[in-house]
């Protein structure tokens, strides 16, 4: 049952990332660095 | 029904890398981590799943990211002249039948190792892959962490789904990459993109976190209280508030000793008092055959050699006889024993050329993560660090 839990806790996450870095363009290639004085602030 | 996830769930994430080729390499690091060829009894436990992933990763690789060019860094060299070392030793070995079987999974770590910096050309891939090693680490965290809260695990007793002492599933091996990964888990709770910050992601990461300082406890793994000490203390570099840090750190201790169960203290103990312990005079024996049979074989014996050790351990035990105190001397003899140490591993194995190779690997990762181009790595680390004590304190 914890075994059960435990596996299927994290392999949900783990396809839930997978599902979700379908949709990122960064993930092939690192978007262009922003303009000088575009602050992204804290 | 467990076989059945887990056969969904491989072949769900590879159908998803046929349109996004890096999810190969992390089908193969989630692979090579929870091992589901041993959690299964069908199907994937008589496939070839690594050797799947891998081809798949390298063809995914060669079709979406070599014609941006190949730049090989001087780290990778240095692990292709380590293969090619290790690769002469084998072929020269004191156990060449061995050596043989060790070379058999040793090439494909090394392989994989040269072959993964190459696909990490992104952040985000960079990100992705910490994350799927996390969770798949979490896997087998979470079902200890649990286990241990309930009913308090024991040395070689606490059942991490499998019984087999091999990857991530021995007691030591997980104690320390729990440890390890507790600031990792907090970088990612407090600055990922793929799972944003938000409360769930908090919880989960503290709850996580929970459970990483409990498996220690769980294997009664003296490693895992080494680890704890070395991470107190690299946070301790990292903070600033140091008075309000020792404190908290203080209260913790002071609240979580009672709560310990006896046999870990017993365990833990044991770290003292080496003299009386046969497994720690053991290793120190086995360590000194290792440098005295390097000086007449400087080129290592190749895999295995330590099956030639014979050693003859001294033990002295201090007995309290009600007022004087007896030391019992005794000796014992072994021979074939494992070296325990990975340094003595290598040097024995591999001689001082590859004991140098391996050192200089693991020498230019600490210099060049300690003057990388990107200083703010540090600065994230001393913010994230200080919440270190309030997980311990909260457990």
């Amino acid at each position: 049952m914890i075994d059960l839990f435990s596996l299927g806790l994290s392999h949900g996450l783990l396809l839930l990332a997978a599902w979700r870095l379908l949709s990122r363009k960064d993930l092939d290639s690192d978007p262009a660095p922003e303009e000088p004085g575009n602050s992204t602030g804290a | 029904m467990r076989d059945l996830g887990l056969i969904a769930f491989l072949f769900g994430l590879l159908a998803l890398g046929l349109r996004r080729p890096f999810l190969f390499v992390l089908a193969y690091a989630y692979v090579d981590i929870v091992s589901p060829q041993r959690l299964c009894y069908y199907l994937l436990n008589s496939l070839p799943v690594s050797l799947i992933c891998f081809v798949l990763a390298l063809g995914g690789w060669l079709i979406v990211d070599v014609r941006r060019g190949l730049r090989i860094a001087p780290r990778q060299w240095i692990m292709i002249l380590l293969l090619a070392w290790a690769y002469f030793t084998t072929t020269n070995a004191d156990f060449p039948v061995e050596a043989a079987g060790k070379w058999g999974w040793v090439w494909k770590a090394l392989v994989f190792a040269i072959f993964l910096p190459l696909t990490l050309r992104t952040k985000l891939r960079i990100e992705a892959l910490v994350l799927y090693m996390v969770l798949c680490a979490a896997s087998i965290i979470i079902t200890g962490g649990i286990k241990t809260a309930l009913s308090g695990g024991g040395y070689g007793a606490l059942n991490l789904m499998i019984d087999s002492n091999t990857g991530l599933y021995e007691g030591s091996t997980i104690s320390a990459v729990a440890i390890a990964i507790i600031p990792v888990i907090l970088w990612l709770a407090r600055f990922g993109t793929i799972f944003p910050p938000d409360w769930r992601v908090r919880t989960f990461a503290i709850a996580l976190c929970f459970a990483c300082l409990l498996i220690p406890i769980g294997t009664e793994a003296r490693t895992g209280l080494i680890c704890i000490l070395a991470l107190g203390m690299l946070t301790l570099r990292a903070t600033k508030k140091r008075a309000l840090y020792l404190t908290l750190i203080g209260i913790a201790g002071l609240v979580a000793l009672p709560l310990l169960p006896s046999s870990f203290s017993n365990r833990m103990n044991t770290i003292e008092g080496y003299q009386s312990d046969s497994s720690a005079s053991t290793r120190l024996a086995v360590w000194a055959w290792t440098w005295d049979y390097v000086q007449h074989h400087p080129l290592g014996g190749g895999f295995e050699a330590y099956r030639q050790n014979r050693i003859a351990i001294n033990l002295s035990e201090k007995q309290d006889t009600g007022g004087a105190d007896m030391i019992s001397a005794s000796v014992q003899t072994d021979k074939g024993r494992a070296y325990h140490s990975a340094y003595f591993e290598i040097l024995g194995e591999q001689g001082f050329p590859g004991f140098f190779l391996w050192l200089l690997l693991h020498a230019t990762g600490l210099i060049a993560m300690a003057s990388g181009p990107e200083p703010v790595l540090i600065a994230v680390t001393a913010r994230v660090f200080p919440s270190i004590p309030l997980t311990v304190l909260l457990l």
